[in-house]
């Protein structure tokens, strides 16, 4: 009888014989406590697995999970073909753990340039699987049974199973909307922290809190002022900060990025994390970082090496090139990353149109790939069921996946438990699409308004 | 400034690494690297033209489903049915990682916490322990003994004590970690080992994690036995592989855990809380190396056998060179390395005052006065066994000729110099 298999399997009886030649019978499971580690306790559901379950069997247009569906730029291929045809076979073989050398001798140039102070790529900058590794990396290094961490609502709903799994727990605190001024759409900028409550939420046994700047899924860019009220907090308290910048070059209308580490008191106390895969359109590479300075950055280093120890030599040797390119092209009209949010913005602008067209109100973002929207005007097809576990944006969501082909995701996955019926009718949409998508989407929207219009 | 920020109590202790100076010595290019394990010979070349295909699919430079690229687990599932002759379902009972490495972190953050004792075998890879530790349990240790009384010739005459390993085990033993073919002894398990500890971890009901990344890497009259195929094992055996270790591709980090759904599932929690998806073309690339390899999987030109048969003439050769040079080294059945007893030399480092074991003092001044490097054996044991262990190095062989050409170069001069 195995202990460790569950109920199903404890009368399963194992007779054998050993070569000592007595039979060995399986015991009655001698510890009722379940075969996994307490640490996976809570955190085991996640909202992306059954999502891509369900959208590549029922899903036309999908706007749901975050990546583009256009190509990554031609010179990063290119630079991956370069690599294999001309770079040496020892690209295949493993680099230094931290980080191959050259790519974290330009990300050190690179976040010199815009955080303004020197860097040592060797002991500022550490490589990880994706922005993802990077978050985890932290919360481990960091957080410690007992410690809180403040996450800002609604969060890309990856830091609360990561603070739980770390023995932390999180503390939310919600951007709240305010009311946009007449005649006009609602901005990410409208959602905003209310001071007195953010500094209700640190206590001393806050150890860190986690900033997402753009902000998925609002889309929000936290602006100077802001910024600078989380610093005075983790400042007085002396709390760390994780700041998940994935989206930094993605902001638009002339917003400006700023980043929280380079504010008075917060370089010493801040881990800034990055992601190829959002700043050159390749999410599949999962190529990461975080900029720190040493005293923080040398745990995070010890939980990589205890973890993964080496991320892909080949991926990190061509995103080095990309970020080489973009280097000399800095600030210039060709740069990607001027290139790439004007291409975005675009893309949002056309998928306002087409949300305003139906009556489906968006919350314009100011940066990232994506949009929430208010899609009230279409509640009549999916009616409310009183007492329903699952939140009323879930069911509307999976139902549109499931009848109308077009995916995107309930606002709720980006809210803890105590407040996932908050925004009932809001989800969200990603942009980062060929404009075929995009007209596509603008297809079902308008077939399912005239049906509902003629009903 | 006040700043009380110091690391978790997980990672107390973990920072140093045996890797962290002997892989700074390897960038000096003036040195014969024979020391960490990776190969300088290239992979084979349907490998890479993989890779630019699949980097050239748009939609593959995109996030893929997170436990596993589907082509990847599928081409898994069937080699792996093959050889464990029974049906493995490619969503459930595997898992994509990021290098064994990553399926090791995997397993032991998903099964083991505090309260938990693991048995390690020493000498064990290095990460075991603080991966262990990591999880707040506690590494039991039991040495590998030298049946010969320290007269080795061969990794098999490096055995277990039964009775030795019989008492390791009590109601707190969650798992054991095996490794087979085992790095850095090269040793390769036979049926009757694998029957013994098969036997405790049903008699104890004990998980087992099979760390097989040198599968396909045995010598002649060796053959390597997957644990989970015993009666009784596949229910509590996590297998783990490596793409690295098979494709001579260290530098993709993509590994994979197999086991039964309801011990895999809970690492696949892991792995999604952890980092979620491994690159995609990556996977893509090597799942199309598997279809090329399991297609032929009755041929002996298949990969899996005829880098195995590069290996042991690379093998055979530096045991001829180590002999040569005066040292005895032990000769593996499997796995890309060999250790070799150093005390023959009679090298006197007494006067290094310094309280590190011999043998990293040996590879250093190896390093310094023959421009050659090993790894020290004591890096891969507990704190009771370095005096056993520290006479021995590890040599990696796995590196083209012109590398064995300089180190025959070095070892066929040491006596010339010494003495």
């Amino acid at each position: 009888m195995l202990r460790r298999a569950g109920s199903s399997l404890r009368h399963f009886l194992v007779e054998r014989k050993s070569s000592a030649g007595y039979s060995l019978c399986s015991r009655e499971a001698k510890m009722s406590r379940p075969v996994q580690a307490r640490r996976l306790e809570g955190i085991d559901k996640n909202v992306w697995v059954e999502f891509v379950k369900l959208a590549a069997t029922y899903s036309k247009v999908n706007l749901g999970q975050g990546f583009p569906d256009f190509p990554a730029p031609d010179f990063l291929q290119e630079a991956l073909k370069r690599a294999l045809s001309e770079g040496t076979h020892m690209l295949h073989q493993y680099t230094r753990a931290f980080g191959h050398p050259p790519l974290v001798k330009v990300l050190a140039q690179i976040f010199e340039k815009v955080l303004g102070r020197e860097l040592d790529p060797m002991t500022n900058v550490m490589v990880t699987v994706g922005a993802y590794q990077a978050l985890f990396c932290c919360f481990q290094a960091f957080v410690d049974e007992g410690d809180e961490v403040v996450v800002i609502e609604p969060f890309f709903d990856c830091y609360e199973p990561m603070v739980k799994m770390a023995g932390g727990t999180s503390v939310f605190v919600p951007l709240r909307p305010k009311a946009p001024k007449d005649g006009k759409l609602m901005s990410s900028a409208d959602w905003q922290l209310d001071p007195a409550e953010l500094a209700s939420k640190f206590s001393e046994r806050t150890k860190a809190i986690v900033l997402n700047s753009p902000n998925n899924p609002l889309g929000k860019v936290f602006s100077r002022g802001e910024l600078e009220l989380i610093a005075e907090l983790c400042v007085k308290h002396d709390v760390l900060c994780i700041s998940d910048e994935v989206y930094e070059w993605l902001v638009y209308d002339g917003k400006e990025h700023i980043r929280i580490a380079s504010l008075p008191g917060m370089w010493d106390r801040t881990v800034t994390i990055g992601s190829a895969g959002k700043t050159f359109s390749a999410t599949g590479w999962k190529v990461g970082w975080t900029v720190g300075p040493d005293r923080l950055l040398q745990h995070v280093r010890t939980v990589h090496q205890n973890s993964v120890y080496h991320c892909a030599t080949i991926a990190q040797e061509a995103v080095a090139q990309g970020f080489q390119r973009e280097l000399t092209l800095y600030g210039k009209p060709e740069s990607y990353f001027v290139q790439l949010p004007k291409t975005l913005q675009q893309k949002r602008d056309l998928l306002i149109q087409i949300l305003v067209a139906v009556g489906i109100k968006p919350i314009v973002p100011e940066g990232t790939y994506f949009l929430v929207a208010d899609i009230s005007e279409f509640k009549s097809d999916v009616p409310e069921v009183p007492n329903s576990d699952e939140p009323y944006d879930c069911r509307f969501t999976k139902w549109m996946m499931k009848n109308k082909g077009l995916a995107a995701i309930p606002l709720s996955t980006f809210y803890s438990e105590a407040h996932k019926n908050n925004y009932p009718n809001f989800i969200r949409f990603c942009f980062a699409k060929e404009e075929a998508t995009l007209k596509a989407a603008n297809d079902i929207l308008q077939k399912w308004k005239k049906e509902k219009t003629s009903s | 400034m006040a700043f009380r920020h110091k690391n978790t109590r997980r990672i107390e202790g973990l920072d140093s690494n045996v890797w962290v100076e002997f892989t700074k010595v390897a960038a000096d290019p003036s040195i014969v690297n024979l020391g960490q394990g990776l190969p300088d010979i290239s992979p084979p070349s349907y490998v890479k033209e993989e890779l630019a295909k699949a980097a050239a699919v748009d939609r593959l430079n995109q996030y893929t489903r997170g436990f596993g690229h589907p082509s990847l687990v599928k081409a898994l599932s069937q080699v792996y049915e093959r050889v464990c002759g029974r049906k493995i379902d490619p969503l459930t009972d595997i898992l994509v990682t990021v290098g064994a490495y990553g399926s090791l972190f995997s397993t032991i953050q998903a099964l083991i916490e505090e309260g938990d004792e693991v048995i390690i075998i020493e000498p064990f890879y290095d990460c075991y322990e603080p991966m262990v530790r990591m999880a707040g349990a506690k590494p039991v240790f039991i040495p590998l003994r030298c049946k010969n009384n320290g007269n080795s010739a061969s990794s098999a005459d490096w055995v277990l004590d039964p009775a030795d390993l019989a008492n390791k085990f009590n109601s707190k033993t969650k798992a054991i970690i095996l490794n087979t073919p085992h790095n850095p002894i090269g040793k390769v398990f036979t049926q009757e080992e694998l029957q013994v500890i098969a036997d405790l971890c049903i008699k104890h009901d004990t998980l087992c994690i099979s760390d097989e990344v040198y599968e396909w890497l045995v010598y002649k009259g060796n053959k390597h036995i997957k644990i989970a195929t015993l009666p009784g094992m596949w229910e509590r055996t996590v297998t783990i592989g490596s793409a690295g270790k098979t494709y001579s591709v260290t530098g993709w980090k993509l590994g994979w855990s197999i086991g039964p759904e309801n011990l895999i599932r809970h690492l696949q929690v892991v792995h999604q809380n952890t980092l979620y998806t491994c690159p995609t073309p990556l996977q893509e690339a090597l799942a199309q190396a598997f279809w090329i390899d399991y297609k032929r999987m009755d041929d002996p030109d298949c990969y899996f056998y005829s880098l195995s048969r590069e290996l042991e003439s690379k093998r055979d050769r530096m045991a001829r060179l180590l002999k040569e040079a005066g040292l005895k080294p032990v000769i593996p059945d499997g796995g890309y390395f060999m250790i070799v007893d150093v005390s023959t030399l009679n090298v006197d480092l007494s006067g290094v005052d310094e309280k590190q074991p011999y043998d990293y003092k040996f590879v250093r001044w190896m390093i310094a006065s023959k421009k050659l490097s090993a790894i020290p054996l004591s890096a891969f044991c507990g704190p009771e066994t370095k005096k056993q262990f520290e006479k021995y190095i590890r040599f990696c062989f796995i590196k083209k000729d012109s590398t064995l050409d300089a180190a025959e170069v070095i070892l066929k001069n040491w006596n010339k110099q010494t003495g």
